[in-house]
């Protein structure tokens, strides 16, 4: 599993632009998929049959887009403006490596060396308008060679692994239920499953209302990367999750209030096989299950997520003992629903 | 072993050697200018000194200078979680500093590590308006707090893990480019020379401590005992620093003017660099030219100075970019610089 999510995190695949993403998985998946969908948002949806049909139609879900940026303005010089597609703290740009458009050209979030700053400056923050990429060219006729207005820019793909069992990279948030769903997707499935990979969730969960119209479920599970704060200076509840803990099964966050009885089923099931888990602390975030509960006359649903530290950043960290566990607690979860 | 400039400068760029802990820097240096210097010595702060003798006598010396340190970090103190506090080597503006990628140098091999930032969902209005202080971050190495004191003690030094990268027009992108860069056009430039039948002493020195105050600069210069001293560092750029910033990315080699530079030297650079073609601009420094020309200028009795500088952008970033053009025509000007000297 561990290298699918590293493969699945160095593509790109910033809202609106998933197709290297849907490429990718739609390859993976033919050779095991009874039926394959996909619609006019771009998502993907796959059919699998398991060794029981349920009266109940399942689906899980994760969504293939990431958080970045998107070309708006070339300048006479050369640089590239850009805004946010995804919820971003413009705070992690800086000095960081970005690949912009197809091309993946090499771009660079300039700012001035910190010589030329005054104590001042260097206590204010640049305004967005006010920030560039610069690619290494010298005017705008050469920038224009390599990039469009509209192109989206992918933070730098850089996988690693690090420390007591850290994986290191960008859209962990939300490769990671990507992968699951391969790796279930090439296994024996207990029961009958669909799989939706959605487009567009980091812009408001516009792929999954289009998926959740076209499968029709009756019970959705949401497998995510989720936010982390357990870092030095945030105390107690407000860490919202913190990495070591285990799998994230939300009863809350702010798009939605989870079944009940599917929450009380996943903690079981969890309990029962000694997976630890935790639940967030603090309502904060939000997940597809928010459109997708409130699809055609409603839809069950809960949600199985990773704790991923500096999440919608470049250096996205997640435990890879818990990535391993969402596989573990979906798949526990599907011979569950076989039984029913 | 002889490597091309871009070459030798990528492979200085990826050695991790931030003020104080250079090393491994000087180590490579070393083994690349043995061959054909006569005689490498380390000296107590690190600073590299290589020699080559014309063998006339009476022949005056002139020194080569870059340094080899790079801005850095250091562990100050290991925090629950086995969370890491830092403080700076150098000038590192704290700005850049939330989601950044660093390589910790602990002593059983190098750690990776991130800086912390919080989840944007969890961030109260206005927050994200804010400057993040350096005194709030961390270094997050993956490990319990029992396992990172083991093996990230404090005075565990940091660098930016970054490497060098080609961009669009072939201009290099990576950590450390202040001062590998220079230092590895001076190595090239005394490698060109050390073929030359040349009527002076030449002494090349890389040194150290530079980003903590030109501490390196000091001792390798009373060592050198130079008449003359070429002192080659990065500068600024007018497109990405400001207005009050004269030199430009492009422009080519920037030959300083100013108090702290020889008025002979810089004309007789000006002269050589229009005679021999060689892309050049004028830098005017007119107090401190912020490199080690300040330190070489007034070792023992005095010395002679010129400084030639490269431009460069998003100094102390693991983002600088410098152009392989400038930096061919800063290699030029200081090995024509030298072979031109008279006896």
């Amino acid at each position: 599993m561990l290298d699918t999510l590293e493969t699945l995190c160095c593509l790109s695949g910033v809202s609106g632009n998933e197709d290297e993403v849907r490429d990718y998985i739609l390859e993976r998946v033919m050779p095991f998929a009874d039926e394959i969908r996909t619609d006019p948002m771009g998502n993907l949806m796959v059919f699998k049959k398991g060794e029981v049909s349920p009266d109940q139609t399942i689906m899980l879900a994760a969504h293939m887009d990431e958080v970045g940026l998107i070309v708006t303005d070339i300048t006479d010089d050369g640089f590239l403006k850009f805004a946010f597609a995804g919820g971003i703290d413009r705070r992690v740009l800086p000095g960081k490596r970005v690949y912009v458009g197809e091309s993946r050209t090499l771009g660079v979030v300039g700012m001035k060396a910190v010589h030329m700053t005054d104590a001042k400056e260097r206590k204010e923050l640049s305004e967005l308008e006010d920030m560039y990429i610069d690619i290494g060219a010298s005017d705008r006729k050469s920038a224009e060679e390599l990039v469009r207005l509209g192109d989206t820019v992918s933070f730098d793909d850089t996988v690693i692994r690090f420390g007591d069992g850290f994986l290191k990279a960008k859209a962990i948030d939300d490769r990671v239920g990507c992968a699951t769903m391969l790796e279930l997707i090439e296994s024996r499935l207990p029961c009958d499953c669909w799989f939706a990979f959605t487009v567009q969730e980091e812009v408001g969960c516009r792929g999954a209302v289009t998926a959740a119209r076209s499968i029709q479920p009756d019970v959705a599970l949401i497998l995510e990367g989720t936010t982390a704060a357990d870092i030095p200076g945030v105390k107690g509840a407000d860490r919202i999750c913190r990495l070591g803990q285990g799998v994230v099964i939300p009863f809350m966050d702010r798009g939605t209030i989870y079944d009940k009885a599917l929450y009380g089923q996943l903690t079981a099931i969890a309990d029962k096989n000694e997976i630890s888990w935790q639940t967030k602390t603090r309502i904060a975030g939000g997940t597809d299950a928010s459109v997708i509960q409130r699809s055609m006359t409603g839809v069950r649903v809960a949600a199985v997520s990773v704790a991923v530290r500096n999440i919608h950043s470049p250096a996205g960290v997640a435990k890879i003992s818990e990535c391993e566990a969402q596989l573990r607690l979906a798949r526990l979860f599907l011979e569950d629903m076989a039984k029913a | 072993m002889n490597m091309e400039l871009t070459e030798l400068t990528r492979a200085l760029s990826a050695i991790p050697g931030p003020s104080g802990f250079e090393s491994p820097v000087s180590e490579y240096i070393a083994e690349y200018v043995r061959p054909f210097a006569d005689d490498v010595k380390i000296d107590v702060m690190g600073t590299l000194l290589a020699w080559k003798r014309c063998g006339k006598t009476g022949a005056k010396t002139v020194l080569l200078d870059a340094h080899m340190d790079e801005v850095g970090f250091i562990v100050t103190a290991v925090e629950e979680g086995g969370f890491l506090k830092f403080s700076t080597l150098g000038g590192i503006d704290a700005r850049i500093l939330p989601a950044l990628e660093v390589k910790v140098l602990s002593e059983d091999g190098p750690l990776f590590g991130v800086i912390g930032t919080m989840p944007p969902h969890a961030l109260k209005a206005g927050d994200s308006d804010k400057a993040v202080d350096a005194d709030d971050l961390y270094i997050d190495v993956g490990l319990s707090q029992e396992e990172a004191e083991k093996r990230v003690p404090p005075g565990t030094p940091a660098v930016y893990a970054a490497g060098c990268d080609t961009m669009a027009g072939g201009r290099l992108c990576g950590k450390s480019l202040d001062d590998r860069v220079c230092a590895a056009i001076q190595v090239k430039a005394f490698e060109d020379l050390c073929g030359r039948d040349l009527n002076v002493d030449l002494c090349l020195m890389i040194s150290t401590q530079e980003e903590v105050g030109g501490r390196g600069a000091v001792t390798g210069a009373w060592g050198a005992d130079p008449d003359y001293a070429i002192v080659s560092d990065v500068t600024f750029d007018k497109g990405t620093d400001g207005k009050s910033v004269a030199t430009v990315l492009g422009k080519g080699a920037a030959i300083a003017v100013g108090p702290n530079m020889n008025t002979a030297m810089t004309r007789e650079l000006v002269r050589l660099a229009e005679e021999k073609g060689i892309p050049y601009q004028i830098e005017v420094c007119p107090g401190r030219s912020g490199t080690n020309a300040e330190e070489i200028q007034i070792s023992r009795l005095g010395v002679a100075t010129a400084l030639v500088s490269l431009p460069i952008r998003y100094m102390h970033t693991p983002i600088e970019c410098a152009l392989p053009e400038d930096m061919e025509s800063v290699r030029r000007l200081v090995a024509e610089y030298v072979a031109s000297m008279e006896a």
